[in-house]
C-alpha cells in the first residue's frame, strides 16, 4: 500500500519508471482478471490498456482511498461488464438483419494453462451466468472483498455472498460431470 | 465431490499471461496517450496555500527547512511558519479591537497528530500563538519584529520581519473585513444544523484554492466555527473555533522581550557564509532520510516543501527519523544548502538533475555550477564526490 502510495507520488512527479513499476506489478493480474471476466484475451489487453490509459490520464487528480489493485480491479471488471454489454448488442443486432439466429460463438482461450483439466476450468466458468462469474474472479483474481463487489455490483453482500456460493456449487457439479464421462 | 478450496485453487490457477513485446507495446500505447494529454495540460502552477507559507522573504528559507524536517519528526508541519498561515484565519475575521480563538489542524498525514493552536489578536496588528510544549510566537506587524521562545531547550528566536510589504499591518485588517463578509460572498446556503446543543447556520465560500465553511449562529449573529479546506493539500484542514472578540488582552502578551533565562538562537544565515559544502551537507542527509535513498526531487524551498509533506503521507521516508533534539541542527544545515543554491548569480548556470538519482551513483551528475571567476564548473555527483568540469563536457 505504501509502496503503491510512493510509486503514484513519483509518478505524478513524471516519474515514467514509477509508472512502468506499477504497470509491471499488476498487468498480469489484471489481464487474467479481464480475460476471465471475457474469455477473450485480445479483449482483455484492450481493456487493461484503456484502464491504464485512463489511469495515467486522471494521474494529476487520482487520489487513492484504499488499494490500488482493488481500484484498477474495479476499473477492469467495469470496462470487462460494458464490453460485455457491448458484445451482446451488436450479435442482437446482427441476428436480428440477418434473420437468424445467431450462435455464441465461443473464444478461444488463450491461457497459460496446458492441461485438459484447467482447460475444462475455464470453459465450465464462462458457461456460469455472469454476476457468478464475476464475483468469482473479482474475489480469486482481484483479491477484492465481498462488500467492494456488492458495491460493484450494486447490490447486498448477501447476495454477492449467495452468488459466489452458488457459483462454486455449479462449478463442482459441471466438474465431476465432466470427469465422470 | 470436488471441494470448494480445491474449486477455488484450480479458479486461481487460471492465469492469462501475455509476451513481453505484447506488454511493450500496451506500455508505449499509455504512455503515448499520457504525452497526448500532456500537450494539453498548462503548466505547474504554485499552490496558494504554499505561496501564503512563503510570503514572509526573510524567513522562507528556515521556514521551509523547518517544515521539511518538522514533517519528518513527525512533528506539525506549520510549527515554524504558523504565523503566516494562521494569519490568513485572523485576517478574514470580524473587525474587532482584540480576538481570541483556537485552530485545530488536522494533516492527514500517518503519525502525525491534530494539532491545536491558541492564537489572540489585537489590533493594530499584534498576535500571539500557543502551541503544545508552551512554545509561544508573537508578532508585532507594527514594528516587523517577532519573537519565538522553545521552553524546552530555553531558548529565543528573533524575528525580522523588515523584508514585509510596508503595508502588512494594513493588510490583516482589511482581510479582518474581508472575513466578516464572508457569508455574503457564499457560494452556497448549507442551511441549518444542529452541534453541540445550538442551531448554526452554515455558508460555503470557494476562492483562492481553498473552501472556508463559516458557521454562525444567526441568533446571536455569532461566528461559531469557520472550518478551512486546502485544495492543494487535499485531505489537510483546519478549524477555527472559540472566538472571544473585543476580551481585554494586556499588552505584556505580546511583549517582544525574551524571558529570563532564555538565550538567543540565532536562525538567520549569513548568505556569504553558506557554501558548497552545506549543500552537500544538506544532500547527504536529505539521501539518509528517504527510502530509496534519492536525492530531493527539487532544491526550490517552496516546492520542496510541499514535496516533503508528500512524501511523507506517500511513505517516502523512513520510518527512523530525525530526533526533536536534531530538529534544529537539520534546519539549519538545510537553510545553509538551500540558500547556497537559491543566491547563486544567474550566471553560474547552475543546475540541479537529482530527482530520481540515488545516493551513491558516481557517474550521474546531479547539480553544476559555475563559480565566479572560474572557467570550470564544480559538477557534484550521485556519491556527493566534486569535481572540475569544462563548459564543453557538461552533461545535456
Amino acid at each position: 500500500m505504501l509502496e503503491d502510495r510512493w510509486l503514484i507520488w513519483k509518478f505524478k512527479r513524471g516519474n515514467r519508471d514509477a509508472f512502468r513499476a506499477i504497470y509491471d506489478k499488476y498487468a498480469e493480474d489484471l489481464l487474467t482478471l479481464a480475460g476471465n471476466l471475457l474469455n477473450d484475451k485480445a479483449g482483455a489487453e484492450d481493456i487493461v490498456q484503456d484502464v491504464f490509459i485512463r489511469f495515467v490520464e486522471s494521474i494529476e487528480t487520482f487520489r487513492l482511498t484504499g488499494s490500488l489493485k482493488g481500484y484498477l480491479a474495479t476499473c477492469v471488471a467495469n470496462r470487462s461488464r460494458d464490453q460485455i454489454r457491448r458484445n451482446m448488442r451488436q450479435r442482437t443486432a446482427l441476428a436480428n438483419q440477418a434473420g437468424c439466429v445467431a450462435t455464441a460463438t465461443k473464444s478461444t482461450v488463450h491461457l497459460a494453462i496446458r492441461s485438459e483439466l484447467m482447460q475444462k476450468v475455464s470453459h465450465a466458468l464462462t458457461e456460469l451466468p455472469y454476476e457468478q462469474r464475476e464475483v468469482i474472479v473479482l474475489r480469486l483474481h482481484g483479491d477484492l472483498r465481498f462488500r467492494h463487489i456488492a458495491k460493484l455490483q450494486k447490490t447486498s453482500i448477501k447476495t454477492v455472498q449467495s452468488r459466489y456460493r452458488y457459483g462454486l456449487d455449479k462449478l463442482r457439479s459441471t466438474l465431476n460431470g465432466e470427469v465422470k464421462k | 465431490m470436488r471441494p470448494a478450496d480445491s474449486i477455488e485453487k484450480l479458479i486461481k490457477g487460471l492465469r492469462y499471461t501475455t509476451s513481453d513485446e505484447t506488454h511493450d507495446r500496451v506500455f508505449s500505447n499509455v504512455m503515448q496517450a499520457l504525452d497526448q494529454k500532456q500537450e494539453h495540460t498548462s503548466g505547474v502552477t504554485t499552490p496558494a496555500l504554499w505561496r501564503t507559507i512563503m510570503s514572509n522573504k526573510m524567513r522562507k528559507f528556515a521556514v521551509a527547512a523547518a517544515i521539511i524536517v518538522a514533517v519528518l519528526i513527525g512533528f506539525h508541519p506549520f510549527s515554524g511558519s504558523s504565523s503566516t498561515v494562521y494569519a490568513d484565519v485572523v485576517r478574514q475575521l470580524q473587525k474587532a479591537r482584540t480576538l481570541i480563538y483556537t485552530v485545530t489542524t488536522n494533516t492527514a498525514i500517518e503519525g502525525m497528530p491534530e494539532m491545536e493552536m491558541e492564537i489572540a489578536f489585537k489590533e493594530p496588528g499584534y498576535m500571539r500563538m500557543t502551541m503544545p510544549g508552551g512554545y509561544v510566537s508573537v508578532l508585532d506587524c507594527v514594528q516587523g519584529k517577532g519573537l519565538s521562545t522553545i521552553p524546552e531547550r530555553k531558548q529565543f528566536i528573533e524575528i525580522d520581519m523588515s523584508n514585509l510589504p510596508d503595508d502588512a499591518g494594513q493588510k490583516q485588517t482589511e482581510a479582518i473585513e474581508k472575513l466578516r463578509t464572508l457569508p455574503e460572498r457564499a457560494d452556497e446556503d448549507l442551511g441549518e444544523q444542529t452541534m453541540d446543543g445550538r442551531t448554526i447556520h452554515g455558508y460555503r465560500v470557494n476562492e483562492d484554492s481553498m473552501t472556508h465553511t463559516v458557521w454562525i449562529d444567526p441568533k446571536t449573529r455569532e461566528l461559531i466555527r469557520v472550518e478551512m479546506e486546502f485544495d492543494n493539500a487535499p485531505g489537510m484542514n483546519a478549524t477555527a473555533t472559540d472566538f472571544q472578540f473585543d476580551v481585554e488582552l494586556d499588552d505584556s502578551l505580546f511583549s517582544l522581550t525574551p524571558p529570563d533565562g532564555y538565550s538567543r538562537l540565532d536562525l538567520q544565515v549569513d548568505v556569504s557564509e553558506a557554501g558548497e559544502d552545506n549543500l552537500i551537507e544538506y544532500l547527504r542527509l536529505w539521501t539518509g532520510w528517504t527510502k530509496d535513498k534519492t536525492f530531493p526531487p527539487t532544491l526550490n524551498p517552496v516546492e520542496l516543501a510541499k514535496v516533503s509533506m508528500e512524501m511523507a503521507k506517500s511513505g517516502g521516508f523512513v520510518p527512523e527519523r530525525p530526533t526533536k533534539g536534531a530538529n534544529l541542527k537539520h534546519v539549519m544545515k538545510m537553510t545553509r544548502g538551500l540558500i547556497f543554491v537559491t543566491h547563486l548569480p544567474a550566471e553560474s548556470n547552475w543546475r540541479y538533475a537529482g530527482e530520481n538519482v540515488k545516493f551513491g551513483d558516481a557517474d550521474t551528475p546531479i547539480f553544476w555550477y559555475l563559480p565566479q571567476g572560474s572557467r570550470t564548473y564544480r559538477v557534484i555527483y550521485g556519491d556527493l564526490s566534486v569535481k572540475d568540469v569544462a563548459p564543453e563536457d557538461l552533461p545535456d
